[in-house]
């Protein structure tokens, strides 16, 4: 009887550690996924660098190329300023065609927004930023391209 | 004749500035999915093309899904695939609707209205009827419009695990503000 016990007892304490492992996994998993946030895009190395208007016409001539190329990739983007508009408690920056009204809009990372506030329409900028996408407007009859966490790039 | 002639060139004139569309592409939409236990699911895009027409009362919205920013990166991901918003397949969110009671605002004089609309909002290609009240404050010639509701997932096809298990919220809030010059 004693020896049966000797036996079981090491299994179930490997289970048991097993389990106890998986879980500590699990949870460091789990830990690591949740409280993980977007890197600073002033420390990361743009992807490419491209001029405001030779990217928008880089779409304009294949939509499905182009987004393929730079999905969820960190850009360079040189232009001069066409429009400041307010968002809510920040500031989004345009390059505008104005010619097609096609355009180029960027929301600044959090810890970057009060660059935003620095810059003025007429400005040459290199802003470094995640591109998003790609869509067109009904409403404006028009096309945009989306950048998120951008950043002032001197 | 003259008189008359002048007369209907001043209403034209008049016609032009007061009745117009106004726009902006920096309108912001907040979603707040979170529950008690994942805090996780919410975000905002802050590039969100807005219009208003203030003879008709007709406003218009429309969001890329994949501007919605989330403070994390795998949520983000997770949303945008295919098992939620699919965002390559229905790249925007839309709202086409009306200003019901537009004797409510006046445009032409500054202070705050509380008005009612109605409209269809689309999300993932399905659309869905939608009554809020709004708020209008007309500013020189910028108007603030800020409207808050809520949406039930459901009404949209969107379920899962996720949903079911309460890390995210059946009937998600939505903050809508826009200034439109």
């Amino acid at each position: 009887m004693s020896t049966q016990t000797k036996k079981r007892s090491p299994w179930r304490k490997r289970i048991l550690f097993s389990l106890l492992v998986l879980a500590v996994i699990t949870a460091g998993i789990y830990w690591y996924v949740a409280t993980d946030t977007y890197s600073d895009t002033k420390d990361r190395k743009p992807a490419y660098i491209v001029s405001a208007f030779d990217f928008i016409n880089e779409f304009r001539q294949n939509e499905k190329i182009a987004k393929e190329k730079y999905n969820n990739k960190i850009l360079l983007v040189n232009g001069r300023v066409s429009a400041i508009e307010p968002a809510d408690t920040t500031m989004n920056v345009k390059f505008v065609d104005t010619g097609t009204g096609d355009y180029i809009i960027f929301t600044f990372q959090q810890q970057h927004v009060d660059e935003a506030k620095t810059i003025k329409v007429g400005d040459s900028v290199s802003i470094k930023a995640a591109y998003r996408d790609f869509i067109y407007s009904e409403i404006l009859d028009a096309y945009s391209i989306m950048f998120q966490r951008s950043t002032l790039n001197k | 004749m003259k008189k008359a002639i002048l007369f209907l060139s001043f209403v034209a004139f008049a016609g032009s500035i007061f009745a117009q569309k106004k726009t902006t592409t920096s309108a912001t939409v907040k979603f707040d999915a979170s529950t008690a236990i994942d805090n996780l699911p919410k975000a905002e895009n802050k590039t969100v093309i807005a219009a208003i027409n203030t003879t008709t009362g007709s406003i218009a919205f429309e969001a890329a899904v994949k501007n919605f920013a989330f403070t994390n990166p795998t949520i983000q991901d997770h949303f945008n695939g295919g098992n939620w918003m699919n965002s390559d397949k229905f790249p925007t969110f839309t709202y086409k609707g009306n200003i019901t009671d537009l004797s409510a605002v006046n445009f032409a004089k500054e202070g705050s209205y509380t008005v009612n609309t109605e409209g269809v909002i689309t999300v993932k290609g399905v659309e869905q009827k939608i009554s809020t009240p709004a708020t209008i404050v007309i500013k020189g010639t910028t108007i603030a419009a800020t409207a808050d509701f809520s949406i039930k997932l459901a009404d949209f096809g969107i379920s899962g695990a996720p949903i079911d298990g309460g890390k995210v919220a059946k009937e998600p809030k939505i903050s809508v503000s826009a200034e439109l010059q």
